[in-house]
């Protein structure tokens, strides 16, 4: 796995010592094409599996509290969880995008981890979750209004892809 | 007679060591009078079409240098004096140097600099010097040869010495910055020179890579990456050009930096708990966890002693700065009100650059003067204003701001003025890092 990892690093990194020498004018076509890409934003692309089985809760704004509509939820979660001992999941804390980088990456992982603490309360043995925060970088909307604000604030149940 | 022919000469040749060892200052203030100067049209050495246009891109680019450095004001010719510049094309008659410093010197010029290039296919030279406009005498000339390839290069390391020569303080022309930018619609880290050339991609991860930091000598780059889908810290080795991951615990590995010793790395991690500030080796293995309790701590930057690093915590509701010893004593709080977060201590250890939002406003950068504790809004009614970090000489920041409608890179002076945009670039840019001098 580890030597997996090392090889895609090695084919993906882009080696930088060149960078001395080249003005952006004359960067490669391939580099300009792909800088001059059309912006579609990140949302849920680039992650294999957005699962069906489990329902996404809300926060209210700088708070990591569950609210009554999330416990329900999560509630519907445990059971599926349990009613499926063999799965093990990871939970994804998200914030808005107000706010900087650096405390929304915190926060978000202080909301998965208030799921996960509910979850392993509902009885769900605490080896089979895991907790990940992406903080505000991969919003499901991103519109500048409250709406958009209250859906990328959420935590997501995921299946562990492995 | 000869007595007095005998003392003469003793006196000349004690005079002149002090010009051969190149050890003038012109003395110019940080922050007051700029030096008037004067810089030549370089001279070309041949007529090959290759060496004509190289001169016309160094002198470009060594006085967009001193323009940006802020130190001096470029004393441009006029119409009605084109002869100064048709002199110093013409022979190097003594008459005609006279009159064409004393031309100079009416327009208020103090220092003279000019320019020849020489160039031959792959190999560029440039001999530069600096001429005292009262006395004529070369004050400073310096040879410096490179790859045509890297001019950018030869041109900044002439900036940063003819700064060096007036100021005594160091130039940050070859300096860099390191970004994230999302057009290809992931987050992807890139480059830049400090003055906007020179713009590459560094990772093509497809993945999400987010606030890299320089190492304290610019060979290294640290950042949290996603490949793993999980917000691990990696380092890139720019010099090896190899990448590794540095700390990879479940949930956060996140805002690292390093101790000014290179040696160390301080981030936070969450390691199942709450996130906290840990020390950590290059390596990855933990040294000490340095901040203890039920809150986030997090976005530290060290002082440039290496004893004192300054963070937020929310401990008390709502982020705020603090600061302590890297032991963990002595922990002070700096900031009373506000959202705050992206510290970073100046590299001359005096002042505190953040970004804060008092309720219902944006982020706005602040300073916070270590020894007056006063704090200072430096941006006002231009959107969010975030993620500040210090230029080399402590002069600058470089920063994100969503003041055109969409996120971009911003430098200024530490006194607010002067912004310019780093680059021109599709996408949302934020998160800046500032590198040492390269």
């Amino acid at each position: 796995m580890k030597k997996g990892l090392l090889l895609m690093f090695v084919g993906v990194f882009v080696f930088v010592a060149g960078c001395k020498t080249q003005d952006v004018e004359s960067s490669d076509s391939a580099e300009a094409k792909t800088i001059a890409a059309p912006t579609s934003e990140l949302s849920t692309k680039g992650d294999s599996d957005v699962s069906m089985d489990f329902k996404t809760v809300h926060f209210a704004f700088d708070k990591s509290d569950l609210t009554d509509d999330a416990l329900e939820t999560l509630k519907e979660n445990a059971k599926y969880l349990k009613d499926n001992s063999e799965l093990t999941i990871t939970i994804e804390g998200h914030t808005d995008n107000r706010g900087t980088s650096e405390y929304n990456l915190a926060l978000g992982q202080r909301r998965a981890d208030k799921v996960k603490e509910y979850y392993v309360q509902l009885g769900v043995a605490n080896d089979r979750i895991k907790t990940t925060s992406y903080g505000r970088e991969k919003p499901v909307d991103t519109d500048k209004n409250e709406s958009a604000y209250s859906r990328n604030r959420r935590a997501e149940t995921k299946k562990s892809t492995k | 007679m000869k007595k007095i022919f005998l003392f003469l000469l003793i006196v000349v040749f004690s005079i002149l060591p002090c010009y051969a060892q190149n050890s003038v200052y012109l003395s110019i203030s940080a922050t007051g009078n700029r030096s008037d100067i004067a810089l030549e049209h370089f001279i070309p050495t041949n007529k090959n079409e290759n060496t004509l246009k190289f001169a016309g891109i160094l002198r470009g680019i060594i006085e967009n240098d001193l323009i940006l450095s802020r130190y001096f004001n470029i004393i441009q010719t006029t119409p009605e004096d084109s002869g100064i510049q048709a002199m110093s094309v013409s022979k190097n008659s003594e008459l005609a140097f006279k009159e064409k410093l004393l031309s100079w010197k009416k327009k208020g010029v103090s220092a003279l600099l000019t320019g020849t290039v020489a160039n031959n296919g792959d190999n560029l030279v440039l001999e530069v010097k600096m001429i005292d406009i009262v006395t004529g005498e070369t004050i400073w000339n310096h040879k410096y040869k490179n790859k045509s390839l890297n001019h950018r290069y030869l041109a900044h390391e002439a900036s940063d010495e003819i700064i060096k020569r007036f100021t005594g303080e160091i130039g940050i022309a070859r300096s860099k910055i390191v970004f994230v930018n999302d057009s290809t619609r992931f987050k992807e880290l890139y480059i830049a020179d400090y003055d906007g050339y020179n713009l590459r991609r560094l990772t093509k991860d497809n993945k999400i890579n987010i606030l890299p930091k320089w190492s304290t000598n610019g060979d290294q780059i640290i950042y949290t990456g996603y490949l793993r889908n999980n917000p691990d810290l990696f380092v890139l080795n720019l010099t090896k050009s190899k990448r590794s991951i540095i700390s990879k615990y479940q949930g956060l590995n996140v805002t690292g930096t390093f101790a000014p010793d290179g040696k160390k790395i301080l981030l936070t991690l969450s390691r199942e708990k709450q996130p906290n500030l840990y020390l950590i080796n290059t390596s990855g293995e933990i040294l000490r966890q340095v901040t203890v309790g039920p809150c986030i701590d997090t976005s530290p930057s060290f002082a440039p002693n290496g004893q004192e690093i300054v963070f937020i915590s929310d401990r008390y509701g709502y982020p705020q700065l603090y600061i302590m010893n890297i032991d963990g004593g002595n922990v002070r709080r700096l900031t009373t009100s506000g959202s705050c977060d992206s510290p970073a201590w100046s590299p001359r250890g005096d002042k505190i650059v953040f970004t804060m939002r008092q309720a219902r406003g944006s982020y706005d950068l602040y300073v916070y003067d270590l020894s007056t504790a006063r704090i200072t809004k430096l941006t006002n009614n231009q959107g969010n204003n975030e993620n500040p970090t210090w230029s080399p000489d402590g002069r600058f920041v470089v920063f994100y701001s969503n003041r055109s409608g969409k996120g971009e890179i911003y430098i200024m002076a530490i006194d607010g003025s002067g912004t310019r945009k780093l680059v021109e670039i599709p996408g949302i840019s934020y998160t800046p890092s500032w590198s040492p001098v390269l």
